[in-house]
């Protein structure tokens, strides 16, 4: 089946979009990493989300399906780049299930949550999907005692990620590269 | 922010709160001491490795599977762990613990270390070491 033009262009616009993106959260990634979180009385192995602020943007932009090949671009690449391929599995069950949340609510609760709330429930999501994981391979709920305080930092992190999106969709949205994809859900 | 927004923060906060504050209340109270040890059970992929009781006394205790070891010491009635050579080193950053429920984590090596509530004794009793 021959694409047109326009629409071969828009595949390639899409790739484009898709690729900066993950190359973007990697980075985020690997910078939060460094971050040495445990210090300040944190369940270890906690991180501050930043990747998110690419997924949810992305999620402001392309499509569903453009999202979750950004989600399992980035959560492979992290893992090869930061050797943490033996918690790959977690990290992927905890970013699917928070990608399914957000992509959810903007498709269905748009009008009554705004960019912060969304992507506080993506984080919360996250969190919960990484402990659920973990309690199915260890066979015990005990995990979930670090859940509260994973609650409440998740907020903290969501409101920071929400505003970070709210002003990267205002900045691309300006780009002609980003032009095309604005009749999307928008915000 | 829309006030769903501040709905579902306001409804999360409360719900950690529920459980971080009688946490934080009871905490001197379930707290290991002379005559009281408190016990921790080592589990492997889901399955008891063994069970340990905290001590006042120094005691390492090495848990040796085919994914690599993970070394943990007991002292002052508490328990942390103190080397692995996992990949990630995550499990080291978890301190030392004293309070029951709490747990230590080595994900790459499918450990879980948690402290036994001092009610619950009688579920470890019936596992010889």
């Amino acid at each position: 089946m021959a694409m047109s033009s326009s629409e071969s262009a828009t595949a390639l616009k899409r790739t484009v979009i898709i690729a900066i993106f993950a190359a973007v959260a990697v980075v985020l990634s690997i910078v939060e990493a460094q971050i040495p979180l445990a210090g300040v009385g944190l369940m270890p192995g906690a991180k501050l989300g930043f990747a998110n602020i690419m997924i949810l943007t992305c999620i402001y932009f392309l499509r569903g399906r453009d999202v979750l090949v950004l989600v399992i671009l980035k959560t492979l690449l992290t893992a090869f780049l930061l050797g943490t391929l033996s918690s790959l599995l977690f990290s992927l069950f905890g970013s699917l299930f928070s990608f399914i949340v957000m992509f959810a609510l903007v498709k269905l609760g748009r009008r009554k949550f705004s960019v912060i709330g969304i992507s506080i429930a993506g984080g919360l999501a996250h969190n919960t999907g990484q402990l659920l994981a973990a309690s199915f391979v260890f066979n015990s709920t005990s995990i979930f005692y670090y859940l509260p305080v994973l609650l409440i930092t998740g907020i903290i992190t969501g409101i920071a990620v929400g505003f970070a999106v709210r002003y990267v969709v205002d900045s691309l949205s300006k780009i002609s590269l980003f032009e095309e994809f604005l009749n999307g859900p928008g915000h | 922010m829309k006030r769903a927004d501040v709905l579902l923060i306001s409804i999360v906060l409360i719900a950690a709160l529920a459980f971080l504050v009688p946490r934080w209340l009871s905490n001197d109270a379930d707290k290991g001491g002379p005559g009281k040890e408190l016990k921790a059970n080592i589990t492997v992929d889901g399955k008891l490795f063994k069970t340990i009781t905290l001590t006042k006394e120094e005691q390492t205790i090495e848990v040796r599977t085919e994914r690599g070891y993970n070394i943990l010491k007991v002292y002052d009635y508490g328990v942390e762990m103190f080397d692995a050579d996992c990949p990630d080193k995550v499990c080291l950053g978890f301190g030392f613990i004293t309070l029951p429920k709490q747990t230590i984590v080595c994900l790459p090596h499918r450990v879980l270390v948690e402290i036994a509530s001092a009610a619950g004794e009688d579920e470890v009793d019936g596992y010889v070491q």
